[in-house]
C-alpha cells in the first residue's frame, strides 16, 4: 500500500527524537501565554461609535432638526463604512450618533467623519457653535468602580477625597479613564444680592465682566539692563474667594463698589446638583452598618488590550496603601464593581470546565482503550490547547468568554483524530499481523486520510460562522476561528504526537487470539443482526425509512408547535443588575431622588440584594449595555440610576434574571404611585440592543406618529409578557418663554442679547472664570448666579436690571448705564416645550420600547401575538398598519412600524448562520466529491445531518430550553461531525470492497469496525459538552451536540450502511 | 421691606385654615398607627403648611427647625402613612419667619417631624404627636 501524507508523517515523526522535543515546546508556549493573553470577561469587540454634539442655542428642535441633523445626517450617510446615523433634535441643541460597521478601524473612522464634517461647517446656519466629537469605545466602560461613603463626611468632603486618590491612581500603568460620579466641587459662588445691585447700579453683566477681567495674568515682555534680561508680568490671578470679593465692580457716587459690597462670595460646594448615596441591602456582609450614606464612586476604566484584573489588583492595593494617607477616617471605601474579579471568576469557570471535560472524555477513551489509550488522548489536548492559545495570543484575542469557549466547544472534537488514530493503531496491535512499527504505519495509513478530510469537513462547518455580521459578529468570531485552529492543531498533533505516543504507550499484547477474525467481535454480531433485516428485505427496510422519517417530522414540528421556542440569547447569571428611574420631564431633582430612594429602600430588603447604591441627576457608572445605550447621557434632574449588587453567584439559588423578574412588580408599584416609569435593566448575554422589543414608527408627522406610538404602547402594555413598557416621547413640560419687547428693548438702549445672557446667568448661572490655586486637583469656578430662594418664580425676575447701553446704540436717548428693570421687558409666554425629535437613517421615527419576561421571553412570539392587535388599530386615513420585520418603510407617507431591538440582530445572526450552513452543506459536499470522487457517495453521507435534528429539538424540549443561536451553532458543528463519522464508515466499506469483500459483507463488517471509533468520537463530544449543560449561554449548544450526537449517531450508524447498500447495490450488480 | 412683612403677614393668615385641614388628617393617621409593632418613639410631628404667594402661586412651607443638614444637602424626617421616619432630601427657597420655603422634595399634605434631633433614626416607627400650630406669628 502507497503511503499517504499521514504515513509519510507519521513515518518521520514515530521514532524521531524532534517528536518529544516538539510536543514540550508547544505546552511551554501555551503555558507562557496563558498567562500572557489578558483576561476579560467580554470580548473585545471593535464598534466605532462617535456622538456628535452640535449646539444651536435658542433654535427650536423642528429648527435643529431641519438646519442642522438633517443636513449632518446626510453627509454623514455618504462616509464608507457607516452603518446607521441616529440624532436626536432637542431644544438648542442636536447629537447625532454615528455608528460604523463592526470592525472597522476607529482612528480612521474619527478622521473620516471629521473631515467630512468640517468639509460641510461652511453649510451650517450662522449661530451653530462648533460641534463636540466624542468617540465612544467598549475601553470606556468602567471595569472597577470603588464608593466612597461616610457617615460623617458630605459629599463635597467625599468627592475631595475621591478626587485625591483618583490623582494617585491615575499614576498606575495601564490604568485609561479615571472619573468620579457624584459629589459636590468646590466652587466659588457670587450669590447676587437684587436689592444691593439695584441701589449701586451694578449690573449682573457688568460684574461678569469685571471678574473676567481682574481675572488676568501674563508676561509683558522683557527689560534690557546691564546684559541681563529681566521679565515684565502684569495682572494678577484671582486665588481666593477675598479676591473676588475685593474686585470693583462698579462705581457709586464717588466711591467704589466691591463685588463683595452687592454679592455674596461664598467659597464652598458647589449647588446641589445630584445625590448619590450607598446602603448595605439584606444580604450584606455580616457587621455592616444598616441605613444609606452619601456617596462618591470613582470608576476605573483600562486601557485597551490590558488585563483587567491585574489592573484592578494594581488598584486595589494603591487605595489600601492611600488608606494610611489620602483617605480619612470615617470613609469607608467599597468595591462597588470588579470586571477584573469577575473575568477571573469567568475564566477559570471555563478553565476549570475544560479540564473537566478534557478528564471526562479521557475517561470515555480509557474505558474503550484502556488506561493507555486514554493516555495517549489525554497526552494530545493539552498540546493542541497550548498551541491554540498561542495563536489567541499571537492574533491579540483575550481569554474572554468567547475564546475560552471556543475551546470548550472543541474539546470534544479535537481529541476526535487522535482518538481514531490511537484506536486504530490500538486495533492493528491487536490483529498482530504485522511487526509493531509496520503496523502502526499502516493503521495510521488505514485512518490517515480520511482522518485530514474529516478534520476539514469539521472545519468546514464552523468557519463560515465567521461571517455573521453585526453586533454578534466579535461575540462568534473567536467561536470559529478557535475551532479551526485547534482542529488544525489536533490534526498534526494526532499524525505526528499521537503516533509517537502509540508506539510508546500501546502494547501489542493486549489481543488474546492469535488470527484476528472480524466475525468473532461483539461488535460484528451486533450489526450483523441489526443490519441484516433491512438488507435482505426491502419491506423492513422502508418500514425503518418510514420511522426516521416521521421522527424527523416530529421534531420539526416542535417548533412551530411553540414546544420549544426560539430566543438569541438567554440571559446569563449575572451578579449585578440596575433599575431605571424615568420621572416626567420637569419633576424636580428632590422628587426624582424620593421616588429613587423609595425604591431603593424596597430593593433593600430583597433577600439576594448585597448592597445598592443610587444616583439621581447623574448617571451610575455605564457598563457595555448603557454604552450602547447611550446611559452615559442621563444626567438630567428627571432620571435616577439604581446599581442593584446581588451576592456572588455561588452564595444564592436564583439566577439574577429570576431575581428581576421578581422584583419587577415591587419595584413598578412604587414608581406607579408617583407616575414614573421604572425599568429593571439586567446585562444582555450577548450584544446589547435600545431595548430587548423596539417598534420604531414611521409617518407623515410627529403628531401622527405619536398618536399611533400612544396605540402601539397601550398595545404593549396589554400584552402578556411584555413589560417595562416605555416610549422616546417627553412628557408636557412648561416652558415659560420670554419674549423680549424689541421696540421697548431698542427704545431702552438694551440689546435682546443682553436680556439673553442676563436671565441665564441669573437663572442657570454663568461660570465666569476659574480660581487660580496650586492645592485643587479639581478646576475651581467661579459662578455668579441668583440664590435660590430668588429664582423660584416670575415674579422673582422683577427684580433683576440690565444696564441700558445709553447713546452709544443710536436707539434711545437715555444715557448709559440707566437700570432697566427685565419685567418691563419682555413678555411672558407660557407654553409646552417641544418634544424632541428622533431620527434614524435620515427618517423621523417615534420609539415604543419593552422589555420581556415572565409570560413570554422571547421577543418573536411577544411581536407575533401583538401584530395581529397591531394590524387592527385605527390610523387617520383608514389603512392598516402590519409591522415590517426586516426593512424600514419604503416611503414616509403612510405610517408604518417595524420591529427592531433584540429581534434585528436575532433576524440577523439566524440569516448569517442559515446562510453559513448553506455554505457549509456546500462546501462538505464539495469535499466529500474531491475524496470519493463521486456526486453520490456525498449525499450518502450528508444524510445524516438532518437526522441530527431529531435529538435536538427534542433535546432542548427536554431540558425546556429555548433554541437559541448557540443550539444553531451546535447543529452546525454537529453537521460537520456527523458527515466526519459517514466518510470514515464508507471509506472502510470501500477500503474492504477494493480488498475484494461483497457488498453486504463490507457493509456490515464497516458497521462493526467504524462503531467503535464512531461512539468514541462522538461520546467525547456528548461528555465534553455535559460540562457546558450548567452555563446558562451556552446551554444550548450542550443540548444540540449531546441529544443531536447520540441520536445521530446511532442512527448514522444504522441509516447510513443501509443507504449506501441500496445505492451501491444497484452498482455492484451491473 | 415693611411691605414685605405685611404681606408675609398676610400669607400666614391665609395659611390657617389648610392647616387645620392638615391636623384632623393627622388624626386619622395616628389612629392607624396603635397597631403598628415595635417600640415606637414619640415625636412632634406637623402636616406641611401651604402659603399662597403674592402671584397666586402655592408655596409649601416647613419650619426651619425641622431641617438638618449634611454639608449642602439639606434634609428633613417624613412619617410615612406606616408611620416610619424617612429620610427625604429637600431643597429649599426663602424664608418666610421661622419657615422655609421647599422647592423639592415634599409633597403637600405629607407629614414631617417638626423638630430635627439627631437622635432620630430612619425607619423607626413612630407615634404622631401632633402639636398645635405653632400660632405666635400671627
Amino acid at each position: 500500500m502507497n503511503d499517504g501524507i499521514a504515513g509519510k508523517l507519521a513515518k518521520q515523526f514515530i521514532n524521531s527524537k524532534i517528536t518529544p522535543l516538539l510536543m514540550l515546546a508547544s505546552l511551554l508556549v501555551g503555558i507562557m501565554a496563558t498567562f500572557m493573553t489578558p483576561r476579560e470577561e467580554e470580548p473585545q469587540i471593535v464598534v466605532p461609535m462617535v456622538d456628535l454634539y452640535i449646539p444651536y442655542p435658542g433654535a427650536t428642535p423642528a429648527e435643529v432638526e431641519l438646519r442642522v441633523a438633517k443636513p449632518v445626517e446626510r453627509t454623514l450617510t455618504e462616509i464608507p463604512g457607516v452603518d446607521y446615523v441616529y440624532s436626536t433634535s432637542m431644544p438648542d441643541f442636536a447629537v447625532v450618533t454615528v455608528r460604523y460597521k463592526v470592525g472597522e478601524d476607529a482612528e480612521k473612522s474619527m478622521v473620516k467623519l471629521w473631515s467630512t464634517l468640517m468639509k460641510n461647517m461652511d453649510k451650517m446656519p450662522s449661530g451653530v457653535q462648533f460641534p463636540l466629537m466624542k468617540k465612544v469605545s467598549i475601553d470606556d466602560v468602567p471595569v472597577l468602580n470603588l464608593t466612597f461613603w461616610s457617615k460623617t463626611k458630605d459629599p463635597f468632603e467625599l468627592r475631595k477625597t475621591a478626587v485625591e486618590v483618583a490623582d494617585e491612581l491615575k499614576k498606575i500603568k495601564n490604568i485609561g479613564d479615571v472619573e468620579i460620579k457624584g459629589g459636590l466641587k468646590r466652587q466659588v459662588k457670587i450669590v447676587l444680592n437684587k436689592e444691593k445691585l439695584r441701589q449701586f447700579n451694578v449690573s449682573p453683566l457688568q460684574i461678569a465682566r469685571q471678574v473676567q477681567i481682574a481675572n488676568s495674568q501674563m508676561t509683558a515682555g522683557d527689560f534690557k539692563q546691564m546684559n541681563q534680561e529681566i521679565i515684565v508680568r502684569s495682572g494678577k490671578f484671582l486665588e481666593s474667594a477675598s479676591d473676588v470679593g475685593n474686585i470693583v465692580v462698579g462705581i457709586y457716587g464717588a466711591s467704589p463698589v466691591y463685588l463683595r459690597d452687592v454679592a455674596s462670595v461664598v467659597d464652598g460646594p458647589e449647588e446641589v446638583s445630584n445625590y448619590n448615596f450607598f446602603g448595605w441591602a439584606a444580604a450584606a456582609p455580616k457587621g455592616s452598618v444598616s441605613g444609606e450614606y452619601p456617596a462618591v464612586t470613582l470608576t476605573v476604566a483600562k486601557r485597551q488590550g490590558s488585563d483587567a484584573s491585574k489592573l484592578a489588583d494594581k488598584v486595589l492595593a494603591k487605595v489600601d496603601e492611600l488608606k494610611k494617607s489620602s483617605i480619612p477616617a470615617g470613609v469607608t471605601v467599597s468595591e462597588t464593581r470588579n470586571y477584573g474579579a469577575t473575568a477571573t471568576d469567568k475564566v477559570s469557570t471555563l478553565l476549570e470546565h475544560l479540564l473537566m471535560a478534557v478528564v471526562a472524555v479521557t475517561v470515555v477513551v480509557g474505558f474503550f482503550l484502556g488506561w493507555r489509550g486514554a493516555l495517549v488522548v489525554l497526552a494530545s489536548v493539552p498540546i493542541t490547547f497550548a498551541l491554540t492559545l498561542l495563536i489567541y495570543y499571537l492574533l491579540d484575542y483575550s481569554l474572554n468568554r468567547v475564546t475560552l469557549f471556543a475551546l470548550i466547544f472543541v474539546t470534544g472534537i479535537v481529541v476526535d483524530d487522535s482518538i481514531i488514530i490511537a484506536e486504530n493503531i490500538h486495533r492493528h496491535f491487536a490483529m498482530k499481523r504485522q511487526p509493531k512499527l509496520q503496523a502502526a504505519i499502516t493503521a495510521i495509513n488505514e485512518v490517515g486520510n480520511p482522518t485530514i478530510l474529516a478534520t476539514f469537513t469539521v472545519i468546514a462547518a464552523v468557519l463560515p460562522m465567521v461571517f455573521v455580521s453585526g453586533l454578534m459578529g466579535p461575540y462568534m468570531s473567536p467561536m470559529p476561528i478557535g475551532a479551526s485552529l485547534a482542529m488544525i492543531f489536533s490534526l498534526l498533533v494526532a499524525l505526528i504526537a499521537t503516533p509517537w505516543l502509540s508506539f510508546r504507550l500501546l502494547k501489542t499484547e493486549e489481543g488474546h487470539q492469535d488470527e484476528y477474525d472480524i466475525t468473532k467481535t461483539g461488535y460484528y454480531k451486533i450489526f450483523n443482526t441489526i443490519l441484516t433485516p433491512f438488507i435482505e428485505s426491502s419491506f423492513k427496510r422502508w418500514v425503518a425509512f418510514g420511522v426516521v422519517g416521521l421522527m424527523l417530522v416530529g421534531a420539526i414540528a416542535l417548533v412551530p408547535l411553540k414546544a420549544v421556542q426560539m430566543k438569541m440569547l438567554p440571559f446569563d447569571n449575572k451578579n449585578e443588575f440596575q433599575v431605571i428611574v424615568d420621572m416626567p420631564e420637569g419633576t424636580a431633582l428632590e422628587q426624582t431622588a424620593r421616588v429613587t430612594k423609595e425604591i431603593s429602600a424596597y430593593l433593600k430588603t430583597v433577600p439576594e440584594v448585597s448592597s445598592y447604591q443610587y444616583y439621581v441627576g447623574t448617571n451610575a457608572p455605564i457598563n457595555f449595555n448603557g454604552l450602547v445605550r447611550h446611559y452615559y447621557m442621563r444626567q438630567a434632574k428627571n432620571m435616577g440610576d439604581i446599581q442593584v449588587n446581588l451576592v456572588p453567584k455561588d452564595e444564592r439559588k436564583a439566577q439574577s434574571h429570576d431575581i428581576a423578574k421578581k422584583v419587577r412588580a415591587g419595584v413598578q408599584q412604587i414608581a406607579m404611585r408617583y407616575n414614573a416609569n421604572a425599568k429593571i435593566v439586567e446585562i444582555p448575554p450577548g450584544p446589547p440592543v435600545l431595548s430587548t422589543l423596539v417598534a420604531e414608527i414611521y409617518g407623515p408627522s410627529q403628531e401622527q406618529q405619536i398618536a399611533l406610538a400612544k396605540q402601539v404602547k397601550k398595545v404593549f402594555e396589554e400584552t402578556p409578557g411584555v413589560v417595562d413598557v416605555d416610549w422616546m416621547v417627553e412628557a408636557d413640560q412648561k416652558v415659560y418663554n420670554l419674549v423680549v419687547n424689541k421696540e421697548r428693548a431698542a427704545f431702552r438702549g438694551v440689546s435682546a442679547e443682553q436680556i439673553a445672557q442676563t436671565l441665564r446667568m441669573s437663572l442657570a448661572g454663568m461660570d465666569v472664570g476659574v480660581l487660580h490655586t496650586d492645592k485643587e486637583l479639581e478646576p475651581v469656578t467661579i459662578q455668579v448666579r441668583l440664590p435660590q430662594s430668588d429664582r423660584t418664580s416670575l415674579q422673582d425676575l422683577s427684580g433683576i436690571f440690565v444696564q441700558s447701553q445709553g447713546m452709544g446704540t443710536l436707539t434711545t436717548r437715555l444715557r448709559a448705564g440707566e437700570m432697566i428693570p427685565l419685567s418691563e421687558l419682555v413678555k411672558v409666554e407660557e407654553k409646552i416645550q417641544d418634544k424632541s425629535i428622533y431620527r434614524k437613517d435620515l427618517r423621523r421615527v417615534v420609539y415604543v420600547t419593552a422589555d420581556v419576561a415572565g409570560a413570554t421571553e422571547s421577543p418573536v412570539y411577544a411581536m407575533l401575538d401583538m401584530d395581529k392587535k397591531i394590524e387592527k388599530l385605527k390610523v387617520p386615513g383608514g389603512y392598516s398598519v402590519s409591522p415590517l420585520y426586516t426593512a424600514s418603510p419604503k416611503s414616509d407617507e403612510k405610517l408604518a412600524m417595524k420591529w427592531d431591538g433584540e429581534w434585528q440582530i436575532t433576524f440577523e445572526v439566524f440569516r448569517d448562520l442559515g446562510t453559513a450552513f448553506a455554505v457549509v452543506l456546500v462546501i462538505i459536499y464539495l469535499l466529500i466529491i474531491g475524496w470519493f470522487q463521486s456526486f453520490k457517495t456525498p449525499l450518502i453521507m450528508m444524510i445524516a445531518i438532518p437526522l441530527s435534528l431529531v435529538g435536538i429539538i427534542p433535546g432542548h424540549l427536554l431540558h425546556g430550553a429555548f433554541f437559541t443561536a448557540t443550539s444553531m451553532i451546535g447543529m452546525i458543528a454537529l453537521a460537520g461531525i456527523m458527515v466526519r463519522n459517514s466518510v470514515l464508515l464508507i471509506d472502510f466499506i470501500q477500503i474492504r470492497r477494493a480488498e475484494g469483500a461483497g457488498l453486504k459483507q463490507a457493509v456490515i463488517e464497516s458497521a462493526a469496525v467504524r462503531t467503535r471509533p464512531i461512539i468514541l468520537t462522538s461520546g467525547a463530544v456528548v461528555i465534553g459538552s455535559i460540562v457546558m449543560l450548567f452555563d446558562p449561554i451556552f446551554q444550548g449548544l450542550a443540548i444540540s451536540l449531546i441529544w443531536g450526537g447520540v441520536l445521530s449517531t446511532i442512527l448514522t450508524l444504522v441509516v447510513v450502511p443501509i443507504v449506501y447498500y441500496i445505492v451501491e447495490k444497484k452498482s455492484a450488480k451491473l | 421691606m415693611s411691605m414685605d412683612i405685611k404681606k408675609r403677614f398676610i400669607l400666614f393668615l391665609m395659611a390657617a385654615p389648610l392647616l387645620v385641614a392638615g391636623c384632623s388628617k393627622q388624626e386619622q393617621g395616628s389612629k392607624k398607627s396603635q397597631s403598628q409593632e415595635s417600640p415606637p418613639v414619640a415625636v412632634e410631628s406637623i402636616t406641611i403648611r401651604t402659603a399662597v404667594e403674592v402671584g397666586g402661586a402655592e408655596v409649601l412651607l416647613v419650619p426651619a427647625s425641622a431641617i438638618f443638614h449634611k454639608g449642602e444637602l439639606a434634609g428633613i424626617f417624613v412619617v410615612g402613612a406606616d408611620n416610619r421616619l424617612s429620610v427625604r432630601w429637600i431643597s429649599t427657597g426663602r424664608s418666610m419667619n421661622n419657615d422655609l420655603v421647599v422647592l423639592g422634595g415634599l409633597d403637600k399634605g405629607e407629614i414631617v417631624v417638626g423638630t430635627y434631633s439627631p437622635a432620630l433614626q430612619e425607619g423607626v416607627t413612630v407615634i404622631k404627636r401632633v402639636t398645635a400650630e405653632d400660632q405666635t406669628n400671627e
